[in-house]
């Protein structure tokens, strides 16, 4: 395994250990695993669908690719790990319109705290190197491609979370 | 088709979305879209608010 192999995965490693870690402490009964309602498990079931969808249709735009035999400026992993960003936000946009993105043991504040780290942490490698001037005349291949998708995929959704907000302050308690 | 009874036993109980939706272990926005006539609760579910509004099914969920 290369350098950049190692870092991906101990990168990967600590990634999901840290959100094991904040998911804990965000849920109201500190488990792990978020609780919802029938409705939300069914709303839900439709947003995996469309996510799984999402996932099926950028893979075979990634085959076509292949078989184009196009030289991308991008290396093949970061374009695999786009399509599963892709379908997450997809899954998350979804629940988020649908009132099913925040489950019965979710503390809405704690999330945000976390949501607020978790952008933070891929902030630091894009901004550093960015004021450094270690981008240029790497291209894409020296941008941290997979922070970039993380913040594109946290900026979408609290976007779509504070619109979401907005809307149901005004039809708040009955009224809706 | 929107459930006005459901509404009308709920404010007779001076209950919010919010509080019913604490009492029968759901969501605020599932109590509101069971209002609206947006979503068809399950059995367990009708069982759960007629329990907490002290009401039988026929009287609020029966057309």
């Amino acid at each position: 395994m290369n350098g950049k192999g190692a870092g991906f995965v101990i990168g990967l490693i600590v990634g999901i250990i840290l959100v094991m870690v904040l998911i804990k402490m965000a849920n109201k009964d500190r488990r792990i695993k978020t609780e919802y309602d029938e409705r939300q498990e069914k709303i839900r079931g439709k947003a995996y669908k469309y996510a799984f969808y999402t996932m099926i249709y950028y893979q075979v735009i990634l085959i076509g690719l292949s078989f184009a035999e196009l030289s991308l400026p991008i290396d093949r992993y970061v374009l695999e790990c786009f399509g599963i960003f892709l379908s997450c936000t997809v899954l998350g946009g979804y629940c988020v319109w649908h009132d099913v993105y925040w489950g019965l043991n979710n503390d809405h504040r704690r999330y945000y705290i976390v949501f607020g780290v978790c952008l933070f942490l891929n902030l630091i490698p894009v901004i550093v190197p960015a004021i450094k001037g270690e981008f240029a005349g790497n291209g894409l291949s020296g941008a941290p491609m997979l922070n970039l998708m993380v913040i594109f995929m946290m900026v979408v959704l609290l976007a779509e979370l504070g619109i979401k907000h907005l809307i149901d302050k005004k039809t708040e308690d009955g009224e809706d | 088709m929107k459930n006005l009874r459901l509404k009308a036993a709920r404010a007779g109980m001076d209950l919010s979305q919010e509080d019913l939706a604490k009492l029968c272990g759901v969501s605020r926005q599932t109590i509101s879209a069971i209002e609206k006539g947006d979503y068809n609760p399950t059995i367990n579910l009708c069982i759960a608010i007629c329990k907490a509004l002290n009401k039988t099914l026929d009287e609020l969920f029966w057309e």
